[in-house]
């Protein structure tokens, strides 16, 4: 999914590591962004990454490690210096200065011509499709309007790299929704290197290019949204994004793996490896009178989601699976499901 | 009526009801002395007194250099006011309480002792001439006392509080990350400042600059003991009209001519405040 | 107002004459005591005094309380006076005031029969004013920048700024300044009023510029002197006693002291009438007069208190007989007609560059 028309430069962040008293915030991250890539830093809150973010923008220096754009060193340049456009979680909008005035300011600190800067405020307005909002004050939009004057003002200036700071933190879900196909629709036809954060999963497996999972400060996995979600590297990211079962066991044979408690399933990919593993199984992917790999339980729990059922089943050995499927089975009634081997992911160490 | 209406209605009928006791108490401290201060202005139904202090030299002279010095005073508080303001309320939460500590530690000295302070401090053979002589920086003793300098030290020293305060209420209020954002689009630190911090606490300054304009305009103690005689206020000739000469209607008219001028000097500054752009 | 003026011949009547104790003035039945009165006087020093002289044996005697207010106000007098709420049983007032205090009504009469004044001289029995103490406004200065037989002696020295130069302080007000230029500018002192003003403020037009400060409290002089600020001031006696008291290097020049009254009234519409001229009875007492006077070099109008007052400090005192020649009576009735229009042209003198 590259932009149609990069602009943009590539980031590179090598070994950053900044701490905060006896506090790490970041532990040696490093990174790489390509031009006109969009990266999605997912992560918990104080995971570290709007640290990260910060010393990307130069609002925060590193302790340690650099910084480049484009393959310029970065990290002792001042962030008025950067031309790094950044839209904020509150948008950050001078509310002493009408809209036009605030997407206008980033060319006037660069001391841009008057009539240029009018005719680019105007472009960016049309842009985010708000041509008749330009005298307003902040404080007279909508949280979306505010948001698409932030975003137009983040790149009027044709910045080599867009920074978004949760910016759909504040927005209602629909609103949200078509304000995500927006940036992404703005960000392609730019060709903007675009960075953005957020702890929504869902958000982020929609919108980006890839996806580096941060906790405690490091990066745990970089990569496509599907390689994300289907082959997770650790216990971590499994849970962090999408629902999960996590079935612990011991590698018994080339495509065995018993799991505590007794049961024995069939996997693929289990190579030549042996020792303990688990096995993630994502809920969609288990299915009622399935063929191999079955379980026989109660249903505990189940709920209608509308484009789905979701039921919660409890084993005699005590495994609780939750499947995700079309069948409405009632709580308390007896089920057996199972998962295809190949739909199971293995994850390899102690976890 | 629909039921809105008639809530709004009461809403409205109880906002007043609760503005009674508010409204009493400024009218019986405010408004009956103001207007027994006109009525004394115009005892005997003449109008005698306002023809005297408006054609008098002597009284229009005063009023201007009262007006003059309070505009002086008005504009060092600012500059030295502002700077401390922005430091207390960007810095930490400790060092904010030890500075306003000190920023209301001199309201509990009595202005007197503290002008006395400053008669030591600037004298000739006050402790500043003796060191700056003792350094060798000057021959003689600089004259900051006895002087309209003294008057200005004296007053901008008590009236600072009255700056900082407004001043530091408004930088607090400031979202940081707007000057975050000024700095990431492109603007150094100053210009940040510049556009953004100040602008936008310029309510706090209005109000710290109308406080002390007209807190100044009734100055009366500090000039006459800092300014050795040479500094007059118009709230010196008034206090000896009530005190020494007992010509109340003169010292009336003279009050209503100081009030008038300073309600004007305030609808000037509000209107400054509503044209001001951005 | 009448001019008061005393000398040597009528010190020497007075103190011949026969003073009848304060006590025996009052009748066998008083009114109620009170729990308090209230004495509102100049406050500082001048309180301390007060009260080692009168007030403590007032308390003590009488067994009624006497609160000290301060400082002498003129315009809370009319303003008390004006609304009917009067706090004061007894004020003090500015020496120049007596005339207009009596011209406003702000004041009662004192009985006579209360008080007795028959020691005192007849020019200072007004019928409405207390004279408490006699106070002069004096030429000092510093007695290690002007050694002796180099020391300024009278206005015209005190103008003469060749030979003795430095600067100097006045006070921020045309009484005595006007009288002090008239002196430098060689009028005589029984010729001094009425005062010719252009003349006054031509030869004032000479000092302004050597003068560093134009003092407004009677502290203000003392203490310029004290802290070296300035060399010559013009300030009360007492300030200046008070000072050399203590070893300061000042010294006092009577040549052409402006005399003066401090004055005791009793406010028009006070409560407590009988008690606030039972305490003007204690402030009439020759002995106990004398111990103020020790205190502050300020002596009571009694005659016979000369005889108290302690031999050291008699040569301090403006009564002094030494000193007495050297003075001029400040005319109180002139100052009255003309303070309003004479205060106006000092502020337009002072401002002008």
């Amino acid at each position: 999914m590259a932009a149609e028309d990069v602009r943009g430069a590539d980031l590179r962040v090598d070994g950053v590591a900044k701490r905060y008293g006896a506090v790490v915030a970041l532990g040696g991250v490093s990174l790489s962004v390509a031009a006109g890539e969009f990266l999605t830093i997912l992560g918990p809150s104080g995971s570290g990454k709007t640290t990260l973010l910060k010393v990307v923008a130069g609002f925060e220096f590193p302790d340690a490690g650099r910084v480049a754009v484009g393959g310029a060193d970065i990290t002792d340049v001042s962030p008025a210096k950067r031309n790094i456009g950044m839209v904020f979680q509150n948008y950050a909008l001078f509310p002493h200065m009408s809209v036009a005035r605030n997407i206008a300011f980033p060319l006037l600190m660069r001391g841009v011509p008057k009539s240029e800067i009018e005719r680019r405020v105007n472009r960016a307005l049309e842009l985010v499709e708000l041509q008749s909002y330009g005298e307003r004050r902040p404080s007279q939009l909508s949280g979306g309007q505010q948001q698409r004057v932030a975003l137009a003002r983040a790149i009027v200036f044709d910045p080599t790299l867009l920074l978004l700071d949760e910016p759909f933190g504040a927005l209602d879900r629909k609103l949200r929704e078509s304000m995500q196909l927006e940036v992404r629709r703005l960000q392609r036809r730019l060709g903007l290197t675009t960075v953005f954060i957020t702890h929504d999963q869902e958000e982020a497996l929609v919108l980006s290019d890839r996806i580096a999972v941060m906790d405690d400060g490091v990066i745990r996995q970089v990569g496509a949204p599907d390689e994300i979600y289907d082959r997770p590297a650790d216990d971590f990211v499994a849970q962090f994004i999408g629902e999960s079962n996590l079935l612990a066991g011991e590698i018994a044979a080339l495509d065995r793996v018993v799991l505590d408690g007794g049961a024995s399933v069939t996997v693929r990919g289990l190579g030549a490896g042996h020792g303990r593993v688990r096995l993630l199984v994502r809920p969609e992917k288990m299915a009622i009178d399935a063929a191999t790999n079955r379980f026989t339980g109660t249903v505990v729990e189940a709920v209608y989601l509308g484009e789905a059922h979701k039921l919660r089943v409890k084993t005699a050995e005590g495994i609780e699976l939750l499947v995700r499927g079309h069948r409405a089975v009632p709580a308390g009634a007896s089920l057996t499901v199972g998962f295809a081997p190949e739909d199971a992911h293995v994850i390899c160490g102690a976890g | 009526m629909t039921p809105a209406d008639r809530a709004r209605r009461r809403a409205v009928g109880s906002a007043i009801a609760l503005s009674v006791p508010g409204m009493l108490v400024l009218l019986a401290l405010f408004a009956v002395p103001l207007l027994r201060l006109l009525a004394l202005s115009v005892e005997g139904g003449s109008l005698t007194a306002y023809e005297k202090a408006l054609t008098n030299e002597l009284y229009l002279r005063v009023i201007f250099e009262t007006f003059k010095i309070a505009a002086i005073v008005t504009f060092f508080t600012f500059v030295l006011g502002y700077p401390v303001a922005y430091v207390m309320a960007t810095s930490g939460r400790i060092w904010q309480i030890v500075g306003i500590a000190f920023v209301l530690l001199p309201f509990w000295t009595s202005i007197l002792v503290r002008t006395y302070a400053w008669m030591v401090l600037l004298g000739r053979n006050g402790v500043v001439n003796r060191t700056l002589m003792g350094l060798g920086l000057i021959d003689g003793p600089l004259p900051l006392l006895n002087n309209l300098s003294g008057v200005l030290i004296g007053m901008v020293h008590v009236l600072l509080p009255y700056m900082i305060l407004p001043v530091f209420n408004a930088v607090k209020k400031v979202d940081p990350t707007l000057v975050l954002a000024a700095e990431g689009l492109g603007a150094p630190r100053w210009r940040a400042f510049l556009h953004v911090t100040l602008p936008l606490t310029m309510n706090g300054v209005m109000a710290g600059m109308t406080l002390v304009f007209t807190l100044s305009l009734g100055f009366f103690i500090t000039p006459a003991l800092l300014g050795g005689g040479r500094v007059v206020m118009i709230a010196n000739l008034i206090e000896e009209q009530v005190r020494e000469l007992l010509n109340w209607a003169f010292a009336g008219a003279l009050s209503a001519i100081l009030l008038a001028l300073t309600l004007l000097a305030f609808w000037g500054i509000s209107r400054i405040m509503r044209t001001r752009p951005a | 107002m009448t001019l008061i003026k005393l000398n040597r011949r009528e010190i020497m009547v007075g103190a011949g004459a026969v003073a009848l104790t304060a006590r025996s003035a009052f009748g066998q039945s008083e009114p109620p005591k009170p729990k308090q009165i209230v004495v509102n006087a100049s406050g500082g020093s001048m309180n301390t005094a007060l009260r080692k002289a009168y007030f403590d044996a007032f308390e003590k005697d009488t067994g009624i309380q006497v609160v000290e207010t301060s400082p002498v106000d003129l315009g809370k007098l009319k303003a008390m006076v004006v609304s009917g709420n009067v706090e004061w049983n007894l004020t003090e007032i500015g020496g120049q005031d007596g005339a207009l205090v009596q011209r406003l009504g702000l004041v009662e009469k004192i009985d006579s029969k209360l008080v007795d004044r028959s020691a005192y001289p007849k020019e200072a029995k007004s019928e409405y004013l207390f004279a408490s103490s006699v106070y002069s406004t004096v030429l000092a200065y510093r007695t290690d920048v002007f050694a002796p037989g180099k020391q300024p002696k009278g206005w015209a020295e005190f103008w003469d700024v060749k030979r003795f130069p430095g600067p100097r302080s006045m006070r921020n007000h045309p009484v005595d300044n006007l009288e002090y230029g008239l002196l430098a500018s060689g009028v005589p002192a029984d010729k001094l009023y009425p005062i010719d003003m252009d003349r006054a403020f031509k030869k004032l037009d000479e000092i302004k510029p050597h003068v560093n400060v134009w003092w407004t409290t009677g502290q203000q002089p003392a203490q310029l002197l004290l802290d070296k600020e300035v060399v010559l001031a013009t300030g009360w006696n007492g300030r200046f006693y008070d000072l050399m008291k203590k070893g300061a290097p000042i010294a006092v020049d009577w040549t052409g002291g402006s005399l003066k009254q401090g004055t005791f009234v009793i406010p028009k519409g006070a409560k407590e009438s009988y008690w606030a001229h039972k305490m003007l009875a204690y402030m009439s007492d020759p002995k106990r007069q004398s111990i103020y006077a020790n205190e502050l070099g300020y002596p009571g109008l009694n005659l016979e208190s000369i005889k108290y007052i302690d031999p050291q400090a008699a040569p301090h005192m403006p009564t002094h007989p030494d000193n007495l020649s050297k003075q001029f009576w400040l005319n109180a009735a002139w100052w009255d007609d003309n303070l309003e229009k004479s205060m106006e042209r000092w502020k337009q003198w002072l401002l002008k560059t």
